[in-house]
């Protein structure tokens, strides 16, 4: 197998696809992909991050938000903050119980 | 021996051109076709959904060769009959690979506009969500065992 480059092995890339057309509004849709190359295999994933509409000369861009991932990451969040504050709360107490 | 270790040669080399051209199809998933459907108009109105797409694989070999000469060269010397000189090849490979598909959301073309409608894994985020809580409930009553001590 050849020597593979730093950059063939990691590509974060946004790409447009076919656009498709609706009576006078053309659609084009536009994902991310993360793309992992090692000499024995690979990993990709790839995930929608928005359209472009295109209506009277016009271009608009509509964001494709993950409802479900955003969710997922505020209650991670949520829960790594109430632990750093459960932690500071009981190190404050036992440091007043030991003055 | 040697048209064993031919043999070898030319089945391993096919294997891995063949595990290589799988591994190029699986690059294909990062187009954005794979994430966007076919739009379907129902009416007036057309729709394409949108999901995320992750798909992972890998894949090995291995070989080795060994002669019974060599491996029990300590024994034969002390031996007075030689032994017979027998040789050995063996080699193996294998691979693994995981994908998986979230729909995300759905674009509705209408006359009056473009919407998004996202979609939402209620599963997901209420284990999301019970994991959090439990958690939290752990914590606390780690904090008040710890108090009370």
């Amino acid at each position: 197998m050849n020597k593979m480059k730093l950059k063939d092995m990691f590509q974060w890339q946004t790409i447009s696809g076919d656009p498709t057309m609706v009576g006078d509004v053309t659609v084009t849709p536009q994902s991310q992909a993360l793309t992992i190359r090692w000499p024995y295999g690979g990993l990709v994933w790839n995930r929608p991050t928005a359209v472009l509409v295109e209506r009277d000369e016009q271009t608009e861009r509509i964001p494709i938000v993950d409802v479900t991932r955003m969710a997922q990451l505020g209650l991670l969040g949520l829960g790594l903050v109430f632990s750093v504050v459960i932690f500071l709360i009981s190190a404050q107490h036992r440091r007043e119980r030991n003055e | 021996m040697s048209d064993q270790f031919d043999e070898f040669v030319v089945t391993t080399v096919k294997n891995q051109q063949q595990a290589a051209e799988m591994v190029e199809k699986l690059f294909a998933v990062a187009q954005p076709g794979a994430v966007y459907s076919e739009p379907v108009t129902v009416g007036k109105n057309t729709v394409i959904t949108a999901a995320e797409v992750k798909v992972g694989m890998g894949f090995g070999y291995g070989a080795g060769f060994g002669s019974s000469a060599e491996l029990d060269e300590d024994e034969a010397a002390g031996a007075e009959e030689p032994k017979d000189e027998e040789e050995g090849m063996g080699y193996g490979g294998g691979g693994g690979g995981v994908s998986g598909g979230r729909p995300i959301a759905v674009i509705n073309i209408r006359p009056e506009g473009v919407e998004v409608e996202p979609i939402v894994d209620i599963t997901k985020v209420m284990l999301a969500f019970f994991t959090t809580l439990g958690s939290m409930f752990f914590m606390l009553g780690k904090m008040r065992k710890a108090a009370r001590r």
